[in-house]
């Protein structure tokens, strides 16, 4: 298997404040990548890393088997950048930008980008600096693919796309890695990459905290149960069960969410009346979540010990 | 064609300042070469300046005003120009990195197969061809203005003195451009490119007046720009290449500092 971005201990400091600690990161070429955290997780300093745009305190980065700083321009030849603050010669044309950054780059498939300007549906006659937000980075986002790169790395590249817009984005990547191609996406939204990508990478407060394929997220998936008892319960028979989480009782019903098996929690209730029992499978964002609220234990301790107010309280976190 | 490479987009970016620019100290030389004999008959320009004695000097406004030379170096040789070439140069210079990063584009433009040396080199490239357009639209002007007044300018000190001047842009442009790619603060690097200027300045036209100054007269680069008086001697070889040199060390501290730096975001 061929690695298309390999960190070892990449750490940056920015004087006493951190950027990002300790990341081991391997990304294995023809892979859509996510790599999911919060706003100032760490993300784009990771990537800035990859670049070669800042420089790291410590540890080392490795883009397409070469040295992110010795073999710069060898990279970039092969790897394509839209950030996430895009930021373009607004002077110029739409057109005009197509083609500057095309004559840097030496090599552009020309039939491939005029492909590319009507999917996305780009109006190149416009100067940059009369388009929105969501626009320019769809000028971003053809100037990245029309060089078909072997590593596309993108900087929560679908904010402010449309839904149209953003399903021929998806489609673009599934065909760079239908190629063999890899793509590394950064974003705070997990739903965005949920349906889209093999693996993703989570940080948080510099340090990447797991790395998971999208299944192997879902398998661990929790689970939300409601049990309807036949009378009142007492809080304390179900306190303390392995795996049961976030657990309050109102009245006859029972709520928590419940990581692994079923079956303490479902021995624990025989010895009552139960009504009813109800079993939502939770979104991955909830996992997600999961990852957060237990904090920098993370690995193997996701259910134990992080009760819901942490994990909420990380949810106004990552929305912010 | 001028989207080909980082110099000619540098090219297209400056086309207006340079046109303007150009034109601006263009006409302003043209003006007094076509306008002297007529100010020679009004007044007395010699008696004038001997009038004001050392004031004239700190005007730079030493020597004689008897020969359209003499009254170029007075009116724009000594002051005007420098400072406009200076701020010219300056002004593009910091804007190349500093520019780039406080507008954000410099992320995307070191995504593709450009080194952070070439950036610099071919931008600087762009800045010295701006500054020889620009001197030469003043020899055209001022050969014009000459020719329709007809006074006497000779056209290859003419052309030795924009030489100079423009070595004394480079000088303070890549002053300007170093501060700019070691801290990408282009304010800085344009106030603190001016803010020297205005110093080296003073230093040498006091020094005309107060003779203590003269032990550091040497470190001010309009002794080399001025020293020979360019417009009446010619190019004196050894001050082209201070500034020359001063031009080349900035350059290079600005490739070193650049090449060394984490770039904004």
């Amino acid at each position: 298997m061929t690695i298309a971005i390999e960190t070892e201990k990449l750490t940056k400091y920015y004087g006493r404040s951190r950027g990002v600690m300790d990341v081991d990161l391997t990304v294995e070429a023809g892979q859509i990548f996510g790599f999911l955290g919060p706003n100032g997780a760490g993300k784009s300093t990771t990537i800035r890393l990859l670049l070669d745009l800042i420089r790291p305190t410590a540890g080392r980065a490795r883009v397409l088997g070469m040295d992110v700083h010795r073999d710069r321009l060898a990279i970039d030849r092969r790897v394509s950048y839209v950030p996430g603050e895009l930021s373009l010669y607004s002077e110029l044309t739409g057109r005009q930008l197509l083609t500057y950054l095309g004559n840097l780059q030496g090599r552009v498939d020309g039939d491939y980008r005029e492909k590319l300007i009507e999917r996305l549906e780009l109006d190149t006659t416009k100067r940059i600096k009369s388009l929105s937000r969501g626009n320019k980075q769809k000028v971003g986002l053809v100037a990245a693919f029309m060089i078909r790169p072997d590593l596309l790395i993108l900087d929560e590249p679908t904010a402010g796309l449309d839904p149209f817009i953003q399903l021929e984005f998806e489609h673009l990547c599934e065909e760079a890695r239908g190629e063999g191609r890899t793509v590394f996406i950064s974003s705070h939204q997990l739903p965005e990459v949920e349906h889209l990508c093999d693996r993703v990478g989570i940080i948080r407060e510099g340090r990447l905290l797991a790395v998971e394929s999208i299944a192997a997220l879902k398998e661990r998936a929790l689970r939300r149960l409601e049990i309807d008892f036949g009378d009142q319960v007492p809080i304390e028979a179900f306190a303390g069960l392995p795996g049961v989480r976030d657990l309050t009782i109102d009245g006859e019903t029972l709520r928590c969410t419940v990581m692994g098996s079923l079956d303490a929690l479902v021995k624990t209730s025989a010895r009552f009346e139960v009504r009813n029992l109800r079993s939502v499978e939770t979104s991955l964002e909830e996992i997600f979540m999961a990852y957060y609220g237990a904090g920098e234990g993370l690995g193997e301790g996701a259910g134990d010990g992080a009760g819901g107010s942490a994990a909420g309280k990380e949810t106004t976190h990552a929305a912010a | 064609m001028l989207l080909r490479n980082v110099f000619w987009k540098t090219v297209r970016d400056l086309r207006w300042p340079t046109f303007w620019v150009g034109l601006g100290m263009g006409a302003m030389t043209g003006y007094f070469a076509l306008l002297y004999p007529t100010y020679s008959k009004l007044f007395d320009l010699d008696s004038m300046l001997a009038k004001m004695g050392p004031a004239a000097k700190l005007l730079g406004a030493g020597g004689d005003a008897s020969s359209l030379i003499g009254f170029l170096h007075i009116e724009l040789f000594s002051m005007i120009l420098p400072a406009l070439i200076v701020a010219f140069a300056a002004g593009m210079a910091s804007g190349f990195t500093a520019g780039e990063e406080s507008r954000g584009t410099i992320d995307v433009l070191l995504s593709y197969p450009v080194s952070r040396r070439r950036i610099v080199l071919e931008k600087s490239a762009a800045v010295f061809l701006a500054c020889l357009v620009a001197a030469a639209a003043v020899w055209a002007f001022a050969m014009a203005g000459a020719a329709a007044s007809s006074t006497a300018l000779p056209p290859d000190r003419l052309a030795e003195a924009l030489a100079m001047l423009v070595l004394l842009g480079l000088a303070f442009g890549a002053i300007a451009l170093a501060i700019s790619a070691a801290t990408g603060n282009r304010a800085a690097a344009i106030g603190v490119a001016v803010a020297v200027m205005v110093v080296m300045y003073l230093v040498d036209a006091l020094a005309a007046v107060v003779d203590g100054l003269n032990t550091i007269r040497p470190l001010s680069l309009f002794r080399y720009y001025l020293g020979n008086d360019p417009l009446r001697n010619g190019l004196s070889f050894s001050d082209a290449a201070v500034l020359a040199a001063v031009a080349a060390v900035f350059l290079v501290t600005s490739l070193v500092a650049f090449e060394r730096r984490d770039l904004a975001a």
